[in-house]
């Protein structure tokens, strides 16, 4: 094309004056191909075509449920799934918004199991009791408890004090911390902290750490503490709301962590998840306590040093066995469109075909107990029945709206008394005892000051 | 008939006056409109919410000032506060210096005094969640490259974020490297819009560099400064995502601003009357030091002329 045939259609082109007229007719043109090459064919629901729309929070751990199950679930049933993930912390505040309006933006949100007791005595979620929902009796029922408010056992708010338990959320992933090891130090499933202990003190830092714990404030330590708390005897909350771990058992959990100090990295008061769990698959630690989706990560050659050669077993015990219970669970919202939809939908997730093809296809945490002692589950994924094993012996955090306050407080100090503890390196049951008592008058003024507890 | 017609006239006048007069307010008030609903609205419906209590994420109703009580007694609040003042005080006299130092140096005519200009300014423009995590790479005790720079030279491994000095450190390094070019540009201005007649005739009668600078440079620099101040200070207490990615406030509550305490009051412990509470205790505090230091510039504006 010659510089002049160019030049006359440029000036052409520029004298055509694009017409509103032709700007529709382009408009409908176009939206009339794509909708004929069905580009935008899988997003349309029809308004006859009935849908429900769930919600959660990213994880991996969520990933199987929405790659494969909803999916199935609509093949099985006809009924649209729309699925919509966010941040943790975003998530909460917009199904807790959308729950205390009525919004319906939501049929299912998928919720952490310590949002249970603000969101079910609040309304925010619907009591699947009363929406006709049917528990699967093969349901573990240390995770089928964490769903009903007011709770089952232990402690108890006053406001709620003779209610009958209704079931508000059912588990849909039954998350637990499990004792990972590694079998090149320990030939057998170490039963107790002194077990670990033992094999810690053959270690030499920096190639190789006897524990890897997290150590920052808040959450990350309290999951640290909490299996140890535990299985000294000891509590985070009586049946009575007293602090439960400023005692001896609570103290000799906290010197026991603080024992592995030499054991240990050296910056651990700043360790989260991440760094954890990275010293577990660079092979440079024995033994940790963590959350089940480490389990298949430990076996995956792109990003783990020890493939094969770690085990899962449940969290050790000195009086007892108690590991923290964190599970995700499910609940029908206060505005939901489609609560039958909601209610078919998670019946159908937990029963126990859906949970045995979970546990078989994904090696997920199951909820049921027949999936996670399944024999060709457990031949293929290993951790299954320490995972049941687990969730058996788990201990469940306070069930209050002002658990994260509590554990935020109790958080703080641990991560004091830990950084204290790795400065002096002398003196752990004294360190232990002055801040796990100041944790336990602030817990109580803090509780009182709430009221509705003592 | 006269007196008909000069009636019609002066009505006619009196709202054309009363339009003319108008038309500056209309014109305003789609701004005004717009600033109530983002900025008046949410301060009220705070003040509302300060004087409520909220349980399981309802409003329970009106309990009067409970909330600012409950604040007044919580110890972990004039802790918030104490660190935030320790935090502001540190970064804006820190940031002020060191941005008058590079404004001083860049304002003569260096060589590449523009690439100096600009690389100084880089760190501002990065976002606050983005420079949280980029230190916290480099602070990192497993993959950061401070504790081994430290173990090259002999010394320990300062695992900076893992101690409460050397944490609280570590967050006003982070500050003063993002937020100095700030007080650097507006110094800068300030100086190449300052007088050059008294400094030339303190050059002409002998003075020295630091007697020029202290006599003249730094008075007539003041109002500036107290403007940057002023503004960096703000805009300090209310520092935020660097620390939620570095430290969440801790170890222990050693970083822990006041910033960081209202968020989880509001957003982690649902205490979100409280929180108001707080703010408002804060915002109060702000207003009476903000009222202080225009005072101050005027009365240093005033010296000057």
């Amino acid at each position: 094309m010659s510089d002049k045939t160019k030049n006359t259609g440029k000036s052409k082109l520029l004298k055509r004056r694009i017409r509103r007229r032709d700007f529709i007719k382009g408009g409908i043109a176009g939206s009339a191909l794509l909708a004929g090459s069905g580009i935008f064919a899988p997003r349309i629901i029809r308004a006859d075509t009935p849908s429900i729309t769930i919600g959660s929070f990213q994880d991996n751990a969520m990933v199987p449920f929405h790659e494969y199950f909803i999916k199935e679930f609509t093949t099985k049933t006809g009924i649209a799934v729309n699925y919509n993930e966010t941040n943790y912390d975003t998530w909460y505040q917009n199904c807790k918004n959308d729950g205390l309006n009525k919004t319906g933006a939501y049929d299912i949100y998928v919720m952490d199991d310590n949002w249970v007791p603000e969101f079910a005595a609040g309304k925010i979620v619907q009591s699947l009791d009363q929406l006709g929902f049917k528990a699967n009796p093969d349901i573990l029922p240390a995770g089928l408890e964490m769903g009903l408010w007011p709770p089952k056992s232990g402690a108890r708010m006053k406001d709620f004090a003779n209610d009958k338990p209704e079931l508000y959320s059912i588990v849909i992933i039954d998350d637990v911390e499990i004792l990972y090891y590694n079998k090149d130090f320990f030939p057998t499933a170490p039963v107790t902290w002194d077990d670990i202990y033992n094999v810690a003190k053959t270690t030499k830092a920096p190639d190789m750490y006897g524990w890897s714990p997290r150590g920052v404030k808040g959450n990350p330590i309290m999951m640290t503490y909490l299996p140890l708390l535990n299985s000294y005897g000891g509590n985070f909350v009586n049946p009575d709301w007293t602090p439960g771990f400023a005692g001896p058992e609570g103290v000799g959990a906290l010197s026991r962590l603080f024992s592995f100090i030499p054991y240990m990295p050296d910056g651990v008061a700043e360790y989260d998840t991440d760094q954890e769990v990275q010293l577990m698959l660079e092979g440079k630690c024995t033994a940790l306590t963590e959350y089940t989706g480490l389990a298949q990560r430990v076996d995956d050659p792109s990003s783990s040093k020890v493939v094969g050669k770690i085990n899962m077993a449940a969290t050790p015990k000195q009086v007892k066995s108690g590991p923290a219970i964190g599970t995700f669970i499910a609940s029908v919202s206060s505005g939901a469109k489609n609560p039958q939809g909601a209610v078919q939908f998670l019946e159908w997730f937990t029963s126990s075909e859906t949970q045995l093809e979970f546990a078989r296809k994904y090696g997920g945490a199951a909820v049921t107990g027949s999936a996670l002692s399944d024999p060709e589950a457990v031949q293929k994924h290993r951790w299954l029945p320490a995972i049941a094993d687990a969730v058996n012996n788990s201990v469940e955090k306070p069930r209050t709206p002002d658990e994260p306050k509590m554990e935020d407080i109790l958080g703080t100090a641990l991560n004091e008394a830990l950084v204290e503890a790795i400065a002096a390196k002398a003196n752990y049951d004294a360190i232990a005892q002055k801040h796990l008592s100041a944790a336990a008058d602030q817990i109580t003024a803090y509780l009182k000051q709430q009221g509705g507890y003592f | 008939m006269t007196t008909a017609t000069n009636i019609v006239v002066e009505r006619e006048g009196r709202v054309q006056r009363l339009r003319a007069a108008s038309v500056p307010y209309l014109l305003l008030l789609p701004a005004v409109i717009a600033l109530a609903a983002v900025s008046l609205y949410p301060t009220l419906d705070g003040i509302r919410a300060s004087l409520h209590r909220f349980r399981y994420g309802l409003d329970m109703g009106f309990t009067g000032g409970d909330n600012f009580t409950a604040v007044y007694n919580d110890p972990v609040f004039w802790q918030a506060i104490g660190t935030t003042a320790l935090f502001v005080a540190f970064v804006v006299s820190i940031e002020t210096l060191l941005g008058l130092l590079l404004a001083l140096l860049v304002a003569r005519e260096l060589r590449f005094a523009g690439l100096i200009r600009v690389a100084l300014i880089l760190p501002m423009t990065i976002a606050p969640v983005v420079v949280g995590v980029i230190w916290r790479l480099l602070y990192a005790s497993d993959i950061g490259v401070v504790d081994p720079l430290f173990q090259a030279l002999g010394l320990g491994a300062p695992h900076v974020l893992a101690h409460p000095l050397s944490a609280f450190l570590g967050l006003v390094t982070v500050d003063v490297w993002e937020w100095t070019p700030l007080l650097f540009l507006i110094i800068l201005a300030g100086l190449q819009s300052m007088p050059q007649d008294p400094l030339e005739a303190a050059r002409v009668d002998g003075a020295s560099a630091l007697q020029t600078f202290f006599h003249h440079t730094l008075p007539l620099l003041r109002p500036v400064l107290l403007v940057a101040v002023v503004l960096r200070t703000i805009d300090a207490v209310g520092t935020f995502d660097q620390i939620f990615v570095l430290t969440k406030g801790g170890p222990g509550v050693s970083t822990q601003l006041i910033s960081i305490y209202a968020y989880n009051t509001a957003f982690l412990f649902n205490q979100y009357g409280r929180a108001m509470a707080m703010l408002i205790g804060v915002l109060v505090v702000l207003i009476l030091l903000m009222v202080a230091a225009v005072r101050l510039m005027r009365r240093s504006s005033q010296v000057i002329e």
